[in-house]
């Protein structure tokens, strides 16, 4: 099933606090249905869309509502994510990913909200001794407390390295009691209206995390930034004048662990806002197939044209698909202790958000005007999903992080990290035959042989090629997962489509993203080094991939027929 | 204290289509969802609960097995235990099959001092299974009750709506309440940690032996209504559009109701 991947890869995940690096077992999808269901109730009765279009108009953040929200008595959302010992309810990395995509159907702006809390969390849970774990995730659980995570700075957005933010020890004596902090911090979420945050800063012995009061005496707010999107998200920079922290609140009792505490989680976080995009997506994209069925344009339904759905529906509907399929991978795979699976998440969050983006463009030109006015949810949901694209490490820096840990991976395996994969789809293929693996075991080699004439031509020298290699890895592995899922004999409830559909949606994603692979790959080498085009096509055998779009339009037929199914016009 | 809630699963009738062709109930991808009436005699019930130290409220279903669903919900919401009827045997019960097995089911349990049932379920309207229960279990009952309390000497005392007001009746128990939902009755929403603690409370189905009755009293064979046709009334009438700003739209109004002899004119 995993990809295989050297090691690197695997390492050794955090501690099992939020979530383990031992087996998750998480709730049973009877309980999770509950949960999700009284997501959708309480957003329905609490979060109706002329109040949240309100809000969104005015820029407001909903501090009572969300604090509400994290009430145990009225739905304590926040309990959902934080383990038992702590007071939590222990959600396995599954039950968060699907708790995550409800959010972010309903409000993008208060999911990151919520998420952020979790994203401040995350120092404490993996660097934190254990007496700071018992006082402060308890009382994140028992009190409700908001928390921000506050790193970036105005030079020190990707580059944590770049930090000015700094802490000097005070001392009593020999004895450090504490430290004082100054400096600025920017972007940061529920910085306005946080309980605590967590501050990385420069010390003594290197960077490292601290846990401020608010209210601590000496910072100062700014005004909430008047953001494109996700306005109910608060936003805010601060800065704090010599600000004293005592020494109990520095993450870990040591000082210089901040930035591998920091850089640990990723894999799990950006699998969250992998689910926004895909919870975003989603939405916009279920409410356009839904209205097109009751659409009349030019005697027809526009759900029964193919100029509609086979340029603004299925693309996008088979994206989401496969990027839910790659989610569900990566999520299981964290749940069974495989680490926290850097790559994955990056690869997770850069095709799940690129196509969250994509599918809610695609629906705002699909409602036509009433895509472009601010009266319906849509045009929010893209101003809203653009975020992901963004924050926790932008898409460009996933190209990076992906090109460059596969890269070292097709290095480590002497070139043969995607012709190990190549040979997993062709194994597939022989077992399940209308998934679309035969052409993925085509395109994994060709891409295989596209990483090796930049190899020997030196050419990831180029930035550019090296986050090109980035996105095409990304779309082979998404591709290669999507395949293996359309051929189990049953996959997860999240999925609304039937086995002839999900099987559909996989060959043309499969055939889309074989494609493109060889396409830009040979391009990108033609583009960056030298060589005969002639000979890179037969190597990568382009005219096979050529040959294997047939069919490709009855299964854009069948997709837009059965979406129809799904999604009925209320 | 013992009380027992009787709750039904219900098509969401907010989400139920009329097929224009064939003019039935479209059911298809409508979701099931916990009686409202149900739900709000439920929380008048934990209300009660919260009061005192020793109630006990077990929940009770008939239906088929995804009805454990409601009853999860009920649970989650702060029951403390249920109990799903699910038989073949009960299959095409109308209401009087229907409280026979709920009331046999009661006994069984040993009785209750409340019972509580919604008024009625917004799928049949019928408002009937609350009322034979009580008859059937020969006890008092406390109809249309808006708001339920306890008194010191442990008296039942409700508010019942009547058409031109509300009255303050009392019962000793054992009593039967049917509950109708206050205007203002926002359904309370099962917050997570009580999710988590539904799955570990005990939770049983019984068949149709468990509750005690005579098998010739139940479903469709115990059943003396019969559904002969179902059917959406055709629309009557024609539509009539009426033109202008509101004063002037008010008095063509005015003018077509009386022509109509609809109400009466001023001579």
């Amino acid at each position: 099933m995993a990809p295989s991947v050297p090691d690197g890869c695997a390492r050794t995940g955090p501690e099992p606090l939020m979530r383990g690096c031992g087996a998750m077992t998480g709730f049973d999808q009877e309980t999770r249905d509950l949960i999700l269901e009284s997501l959708r109730e309480y957003a329905k009765q609490n979060l109706p869309e002329e109040y949240l279009l309100e809000l969104d108009h005015e820029g407001e953040f909903p501090r009572e509502g969300l604090k509400k929200m994290y009430e145990h008595g009225t739905l304590g959302v926040h309990l959902l994510l934080i383990p038992e010992e702590y007071g939590g309810l222990g959600a396995s990395t599954y039950d968060a990913y699907r708790v995550c995509e409800h959010l972010a159907r309903i409000d993008l702006g208060i999911a990151t909200g919520i998420f952020a809390t979790f994203l401040g969390l995350d120092p404490i849970r993996v660097g934190a001794t254990d007496e700071q774990k018992e006082i402060w995730v308890k009382r994140v659980a028992e009190e409700g407390l908001l928390v921000s995570y506050a790193a970036t700075e105005a030079e020190a957005g990707s580059d944590l390295g770049a930090l000015t933010t700094t802490a000097k020890r005070v001392y009593e004596g020999d004895r450090i009691v504490g430290y004082r902090i100054s400096g600025s911090k920017q972007w940061i979420s529920n910085g306005g209206i946080a309980d605590i945050h967590l501050v990385l800063a420069r010390v003594e012995m290197g960077v490292s995390w601290f846990i401020v009061p608010a209210d601590t005496e000496g910072i100062k707010y700014g005004k909430p930034e008047d953001k494109h999107g996700i306005r109910l998200a608060n936003t805010v920079a601060f800065t704090m004048d010599d600000i004293f922290v005592p020494v109990e609140n520095l993450v870990g009792g040591a000082e210089g662990l901040g930035l591998s505490q920091a850089q640990e989680v990723f894999g799990y976080t950006r699998l969250m806002v992998a689910a926004f995009g895909l919870g975003a997506g989603s939405e916009a994209l279920e409410r356009v197939v839904r209205y097109a069925q009751t659409r009349v344009q030019a005697g027809g339904f526009l759900m029964d044209k193919q100029g509609y759905t086979h340029k603004l529906i299925v693309p996008h509907a088979v994206k989401l698909a496969a990027a839910r399929a790659y989610i569900e991978h990566v999520a299981h795979r964290i749940d069974e202790g495989d680490g926290d699976l850097q790559t994955e998440g990056a690869i997770a969050k850069y095709f799940s958000t690129n196509a969250g983006n994509a599918a809610a463009e695609a629906a705002i030109q699909a409602l036509g005007g009433y895509g472009y006015v601010r009266e319906y949810m849509v045009e929010k949901i893209k101003r809203d999903v653009k975020i992901t694209q963004i924050y926790e490490g932008t898409n460009e820096i996933m190209e990076m992080t992906i090109a460059r840990n596969r890269w070292q991976d097709h290095l480590k395996t002497r070139s043969t990290l995607f012709h190990e994969m190549s040979r997993r789809m062709t194994r597939l293929h022989e077992k399940v035959s209308n998934v679309g693996a035969d052409h993925m075991s085509l395109a994994l080699n060709g891409l295989n042989v596209i990483f090796e004439r930049c190899r020997q031509q030196k050419l990831t020298r180029n930035q550019h090629v090296m986050f090109k290699l980035g996105e095409l890895s990304a779309e082979a592995e998404v591709a290669m997962v999507f395949c293996e899922t359309a051929a189990m004999d049953e996959y997860s409830d999240a999925f609304p489509y039937d086995r002839e559909m999900m099987k559909a949606m996989a060959r043309i994603r499969a055939r889309q993203a074989a494609h493109k692979i060889l396409l830009e790959g040979i391009e990108l080498v033609m583009g960056a080094g030298s060589g005969d085009a002639q000979i890179m096509v037969e190597e990568t055998r382009m005219y096979q991939i050529i040959a294997a779009q047939k069919g490709m339009v009855q299964d854009m037929d069948l997709v837009a027929t059965k979406i129809k199914e799904v999604f009925r016009s209320r | 204290m013992r009380i027992i809630v009787c709750v039904k699963q219900v098509p969401d009738t907010t989400e139920v289509r009329i097929d224009p062709k064939t003019n039935t109930l479209v059911r298809e991808g409508v979701e099931s969802i916990l009686n409202p009436y149900d739900q709000f005699a439920l929380e008048e019930a934990l209300r009660l609960k919260a009061e005192r130290d020793d109630v006990r409220i077990t929940v009770l279903s008939m239906g088929p097995p995804q009805a454990r669903k409601v009853l999860l919900k009920s649970l989650a919401l702060g029951a403390d235990d249920a109990v799903l009827l699910s038989d073949r045997d009960f299959a095409g019960s109308d209401t009087w099959a229907t409280s026979v097995a709920l009331s046999g089911a009661v006994r069984e349990m040993g009785g209750a001092d409340i019972i509580f049932c919604g008024l009625q379920a917004i799928d049949g309207d019928t408002a009937q299974v609350g009322p034979e229960m009580a008859q059937l279990l020969d006890i008092p009952q406390l109809t249309y009750a808006e708001r339920v309390s306890l008194t010191h000497d442990l008296k039942v005392r409700a508010e019942q709506q009547m058409e031109d007001g509300s009255r303050v009746l009392e019962s000793d128990t054992p009593v039967l309440v049917t509950c109708v939902p206050t205007p203002s009755f926002v359904p309370k929403v099962p917050p997570m940690p009580g999710i988590l603690k539904a799955m570990s409370k005990p939770y049983e189905v019984w068949d149709s032996k468990r509750t005690g009755a005579d098998p010739s009293d139940l479903g469709l064979q115990g059943s003396p209504t019969q559904v002969r046709r179902t059917y959406s009334p055709p629309p009557r009438g024609e539509v009539v559009m009426i033109p202008g700003d509101t004063r002037e739209a008010s008095r063509s109004l005015a003018r077509l109701l009386i022509d109509r002899n609809i109400v009466g004119g001023a001579d």
